[in-house]
């Protein structure tokens, strides 16, 4: 309390102190006074753009050596495994056992995505395919999955034996007399969905169902018919994730769940322009800034690149706040070919190769 | 068309050392007496031409049939040679590096060591090196200014200071404040993305005191659902208390790696946990804190792996196991396992301990 007192009386002191000292001009305390703005301000447009992505959705196709490797490692392991426990998996006479020896009597190996092999037989060490099989093709192995699962042997072979039975069953009490074979209801197993789609058959570059199994990226044709990466100004304080999300709900609508990966850029493009540009920057409604107009004399422009991730929902141009006139969901190569190549210098290393 | 897209240089992996023989010797020395244009050319010669890199004649394949030869032959000659005059076998037991018989690598089929695989290319593997791990560099980057040094930390291990003759040559005194010395958490580059590096699952069959099949049991579901044999565990310690005695096998465990890892936490995720009624996830608090995560599933939630609910009535009931699972990843905090695992799609509950 003491010391409260004190200083409060020493701050009066120095105050009255301070009044009784004669006024000293401003001019004279200020030794470098701040320089009056003449014209308007000299900078770089900056700029920020989301990068926005869809992952790929499906697995990449296999190359023909990974395909080749991957069936030799298999009919490796049906050589090299213990035979199949077949009475630990289905008891003695029962439906299932049967249905088993029909079935490994026709394919000889416990596995179903190998092919006609016969692991243990004499001719075991003949494993590896010959040019030109479509054993380990993803299309033949579905085949043969459906197939198994549909109670048909995994390739069409001549019958022999009991093995014309398949598709039928005793219906009734055999023992009354009843007994007689009956056209069973075809198994039909669904598939998965095919890997093309209809996107992918009429090149739709608009559709997020293209290109399954690869990146797509949002480019969007501006206002001087180039196609980018969508982009705006940054106003006022805002920072860069803040921008890339404010973007994209301008250029492309809110009708996408959007997430911006990290608070730092991914990348970044610096470009001259030809000759200095006067350009009046006016508030944007969605950030608070001054209300006033700014000018700038721009001598280039700098962006910043956020990467974005795609969840759900798609792009919609109509509602577009910079005059962008169409959007695209580009692969990387395809960017490359629709982009400028100054600006695709800069961005190709943040784009991923699949 | 099989192996015609690999690469020479892929291929040459593949190859065996070369042997050098006298001949060999000679044609090197004859190599430096040519001129040194011819030598260049002989050399890329030798370096980029491989017998599989050009596509053998139309007429070759068709002619070629190891299979059928090796039949005709075989029908010919009545009397074959025994498989021991022509089939390598390894020996049984190592003897040293000095013997005269060394056993093949393991990676050689002919070893008895070799596992074969791997038999495919795993869905999660391939999402981890496009979208997760580009996404989780983004997120955790951290800018450090042109001309920034790390501030200087203290000793980690400090020394013995003092005049005491008993301090000089000891080691080094433990960290401030605990025992344990913690892993240093490096800034995250392209090179130290975390990444799952294996998965134990485990198992304590407490049933097993009273009856072996209880064990057997619990053997063969962790086999079914990870793909890889379980190793059963002795007790080290008696306790009367639980009612066990040291020597008994009791508890199970399989690990995990590679191909095997990637499919059971791809299961895991996306196919059991999503069916778990009224869980709310993994408990925030997990964690060793240097980077490893475990959970626990009840036996019913065991029972939700697609491998054991095809054929759920193969297992005697009640004696399907619950079950630890560890995952192990190179990241050296909790939290960035954590965020790993979030990226993945495991849910974590509660308050989040690092």
């Amino acid at each position: 309390m003491n010391t409260g007192k004190d200083t409060l009386r020493r701050s009066v002191v120095t105050a009255a102190v301070v009044e009784d000292q004669p006024a000293v001009p401003h001019e004279t305390r200020h030794p470098n006074p701040p320089v009056t703005a003449k014209g308007p301000r000299k900078a770089y447009r900056l700029l920020a753009s989301p990068v926005l992505s869809r992952p790929p959705l499906l697995t990449r196709d296999l190359t023909s050596f990974e395909k080749a490797f991957y069936l030799y490692q298999k009919r490796l392991n049906e050589r090299l495994a213990l035979p199949f426990t077949r009475y630990f998996y289905y008891k003695k006479g029962t439906p299932s056992d049967e249905e088993w020896k029909r079935k490994i009597r026709a394919r000889k190996a416990a596995a179903r995505d190998i092919g006609v092999y016969t692991a243990y037989g004499p001719e075991g060490w003949n494993d590896e395919v010959l040019v030109g099989d479509r054993t380990a093709d993803r299309e033949s192995i579905m085949e043969a999955l459906a197939r198994d699962a549909e109670g048909k042997d995994i390739v069409e072979n001549e019958r022999a034996g009991d093995a014309d039975k398949d598709g039928q069953a005793v219906t009734g009490d055999a023992r009354a007399g009843e007994g007689q074979r009956k056209e069973l209801q075809k198994i039909v197993v669904e598939g998965p969905m095919p890997r093309i789609t209809e996107a992918d058959r009429t090149n739709d570059q608009r559709s997020l169902s293209r290109k399954l199994d690869r990146s797509l990226y949002l480019l969007i044709k501006n206002k001087e018919g180039q196609w980018r990466f969508p982009e705006d100004r940054i106003y006022g304080r805002e920072n860069l994730h803040q921008a890339a999300e404010r973007i994209l709900v301008q250029s492309c609508g809110i009708n996408m769940n959007t997430w911006i990966v990290g608070n730092h850029p991914v990348g970044h493009h610096a470009a001259r322009f030809e000759s200095p540009i006067l350009s009046k920057i006016s508030p944007n409604r969605l950030v608070s800034t001054s209300n006033h107009e700014l000018e700038q004399e721009e001598y280039g422009e700098k962006v910043f690149f956020m990467k974005g991730r795609i969840m759900a929902g798609q792009a919609d141009i109509k509602s577009n706040e910079y005059g962008d006139s169409e959007f695209r969901w580009l692969a990387k190569e395809e960017v490359k070919e629709v982009v400028q190549p100054d600006y695709w210098w800069s961005v190709r290393n943040m784009l991923v190769v699949r | 068309m099989a192996l015609s897209e690999v690469t020479t240089a892929f291929l040459k992996r593949f190859r065996s050392a070369p042997h050098l023989s006298p001949s060999l010797w000679t044609q090197q020395c004859r190599r430096y007496a040519l001129p040194a244009d011819a030598a260049a050319v002989q050399e890329t010669d030798e370096l980029e031409t491989t017998s599989l890199a050009a596509r053998p004649s139309e007429k070759d394949i068709e002619r070629y049939d190891p299979a059928g030869v090796a039949r005709r032959r075989n029908e010919r000659h009545s009397r074959r040679l025994p498989r021991s005059r022509y089939q390598y076998k390894p020996p049984r037991y190592y003897r040293g590096p000095l013997h005269p018989h060394q056993p093949p690598p393991e990676s050689d089929p002919s070893s008895r060591l070799f596992v074969p695989g791997p038999f495919s290319l795993p869905r999660l593997e391939q999402t981890y090196h496009e979208t997760f791990a580009p996404d989780y560099m983004t997120m955790t980057y951290t800018h450090f200014p042109p001309g920034f040094s790390a501030p200087v930390k203290g000793e980690r291990l400090r020394s013995w200071i003092g005049d005491s003759p008993y301090f000089k040559n000891r080691p080094p005194r433990g960290p401030r404040g605990g025992d344990v010395l913690r892993l240093l958490r490096k800034p995250i580059t392209f090179r130290n993305v975390p990444k799952l590096e294996k998965v134990t699952v485990h198992t304590m069959v407490k049933a097993a005191t009273d009856d072996v099949a209880h064990l057997h049991v619990a053997s063969m579901v962790l086999q079914s659902i990870t793909g890889v044999r379980a190793t059963a565990h002795k007790v080290e310690k008696s306790a009367a208390s639980f009612g066990i005695q040291a020597g008994q096998y009791l508890s199970l465990t399989c690990e995990l790696s590679g191909e095997a890892m990637y499919h059971f936490i791809g299961k895991l995720v996306d196919v059991v946990m999503p069916k778990i009624k009224d869980w709310p996830g993994v408990k925030g608090s997990s964690g060793d804190s240097s980077g490893n995560v475990a959970l626990g599933l009840k036996a019913e939630e065991v029972a939700l792996f697609p491998e054991v609910e095809v054929n759920y009535d193969m297992y005697p009931p009640k004696m399907i196991p619950g079950c630890h699972i560890f995952i192990h990843t190179s990241a050296s905090t909790d939290r960035d396992a954590r965020v790993l695992l979030t990226q993945i799609g495991v849910p974590f509950y509660g308050k989040l301990i690092n």
